[in-house]
């Protein structure tokens, strides 16, 4: 059993292999700047893509040129993967999964995870899907490890024209590493409060995230802070929520982490059924308390 | 240079809520009311602001059920010249969505075709670039703005390490991300004005063949302790205790 991955950066390719390396022999394909970034992974082979490496009509080609001998295309949910997963699925005339987070191969296809009703529920299902995008932050980057081929291949006949590449200002820390993680919501009420938010952090040396509403909405913090269906999925030590009402979308971000607390005004928050402890208050009373005792 | 624009966009009406069915425990959305999914909202704002701007007509298009009726004269309220209604929905099965999609549109005059990015119940993305590829046409994704000149649409895709601009000649199609926009809520006026709009009620005539098969379907169980505190100052003493313990304090 062979499956492809196509990622557009070797680090999520790279955690995306440790997700699968059990279960079959794998090659990469990526653009060919990451290439050499995970070309000594453990990959049979790496196809180095080149040419017009944004553009997902392209790139799905390139994908599908290389997809003969294997059984399955992995690629992380990301939002470009997001639009080249489906495009190479046509391509191939093969049925596509989104976002699952299990798999385990079966005869005829396999047997996948994912959450359905933006998160709120779980489907199990047994597909015959060849294509899946998976959810990103699954598994610790591969190792290194053997050698691979390496094979070039070019992305052209794309339908759009790419213009320009601007990067996102680059994040100080990377909150899916972290290991502890104080996040805040709409709850603290005013971007000022961040700065208590952030005395909490360096008390517990943790980082800073946000829910959708203080990140993407009001912009008080960089969206690659954001935690959630939309943002980042993290796993930290101690998750500690602070004015997060709980919605759905941002539980799903944070549901792997170990221990969870939250603070609160609202009693009936959903967040309070999602963690192991809560204080019911404001968090410009409890916070400043809270640093007072860790000191 | 003035170009009257003919956008169809393409919204989705989805359950409200989940509920816990009482035989089986399991989820069910039977009886659940429907609302606009948030990310069509704003694919429907910007296909009205585009409208605004450069003139010509917005057509909504949903794929659903008679329930989606009401989801539609929203849409039609905040601003949308006409909808249709395509009857035929059985479920959550992007590539049949996206088949009857391209073939409905593949009929009719358009310049642009607005998504949003991925809905907020099944979240499989699958849609747009599905439509793009049977239309072959472009796709830009996600889009975080967007700019119409002439005959070509640029616009600003949002990815997680860096943005990339797009140019891309019309027809194109284009998904949206939340951050585009902040959708208008429709006046009383205008939900009054909206019944008399157009809407067309159509059939689909769409055959699934795919082997999805669901093993499970549950609420997912959270194993957290739940211990809760009203009293803050017990609060802040026991939560300290915790933290102190995982620091190794």
């Amino acid at each position: 059993m062979k499956g492809l991955i196509y990622s557009e950066s070797a680090q999520r390719a790279k955690e995306l292999m440790s997700f699968l390396k059990d279960q079959m022999e794998l090659d990469l394909a990526l653009p060919e700047a990451e290439a050499v970034q995970a070309s000594s992974n453990g990959a049979s082979r790496v196809y180095a893509i080149y040419g017009d490496v944004y553009e997902p009509f392209a790139v799905a080609s390139a994908v599908v040129s290389v997809f003969d001998g294997h059984d399955y295309l992995f690629v992380p949910a990301t939002n470009f993967g997001r639009q080249v997963a489906p495009i190479a699925a046509q391509l191939i005339k093969a049925e596509m999964e989104s976002e699952i987070f299990y798999f385990r191969p079966e005869q005829d296809g396999a047997i996948v995870r994912r959450y359905f009703y933006g998160g709120k529920t779980l489907l199990e299902e047994k597909t015959g899907a060849k294509v899946f995008t998976v959810m990103t932050g699954l598994a610790q980057p591969a190792q290194q490890g053997s050698p691979s081929e390496v094979i070039r291949v070019e992305a052209k006949g794309g339908l759009s024209r790419v213009l320009q590449i601007s990067g996102k200002q680059k994040a100080s820390a990377d909150i899916t590493k972290a290991d502890i993680i104080v996040s805040v919501g709409r709850g603290l009420g005013k971007k000022e409060g961040l700065e208590l938010v952030r005395q909490l952090a360096s008390v517990l040396g943790a980082e800073v995230a946000g829910s959708r509403p203080v990140c993407s909405d009001l912009h008080w913090l960089d969206e690659d802070r954001q935690v959630g269906l939309t943002g980042k999925r993290v796993r930290p030590r101690v998750y500690v929520a602070l004015g997060i009402s709980g919605q759905i979308q941002h539980i799903v971000g944070m549901r792997d982490s170990k221990v969870v607390i939250a603070v609160n005004k609202d009693k009936t928050a959903p967040i309070f059924q999602e963690c192991d402890y809560g204080i019911v208050g404001d968090i410009y009373e409890v916070v400043p308390k809270l640093i007072e005792k860790l000191k | 240079m003035y170009v009257a624009l003919n956008i169809l966009v393409f919204l989705k009406a989805i359950p409200e809520d989940v509920k816990e069915d009482p035989r089986t425990h399991g989820p069910t959305v039977e009886g659940v009311k429907l609302k606009m999914d948030d990310i069509s909202r704003n694919a429907v704002e910007e296909a009205i602001r585009l409208k605004e701007k450069h003139g010509g007509r917005a057509t909504g298009i949903t794929f659903g059920s008679d329930a989606a009726t009401l989801v539609m004269k929203e849409a039609l309220a905040m601003g949308l010249d006409e909808g249709v209604l395509i009857k035929g929905y059985a479920g959550n099965n992007p590539s049949l969505t996206a088949s009857v999609l391209a073939e409905r549109v593949s009929r009719m005059q358009w310049d642009l075709l607005m998504f949003g990015f991925s809905s907020a119940d099944s979240y499989t993305a699958q849609v747009p670039p599905m439509v793009s590829y049977m239309l072959k046409r472009p796709l830009i994704g996600n889009a975080v703005s967007l700019r119409v000149e002439g005959k070509t649409v640029k616009g600003v895709s949002s990815y997680e390490d860096y943005n990339v601009a797009y140019e891309a000649e019309m027809p194109a199609v284009i998904s949206v991300a939340q951050e585009i926009n902040t959708p208008r809520i429709p006046t009383l006026l205008q939900i009054m004005a909206a019944s008399k709009k157009p809407l067309s009620v159509e059939q689909a005539q769409a055959q699934s063949a795919r082997t999805l098969q669901v093993l499970g379907h549950t609420f997912p169980m959270s194993q957290r302790k739940r211990i809760i505190f009203e009293d803050t100052n017990k609060g802040v003493e026991e939560v300290a205790a915790v933290l102190r313990q995982v620091l190794g304090k």
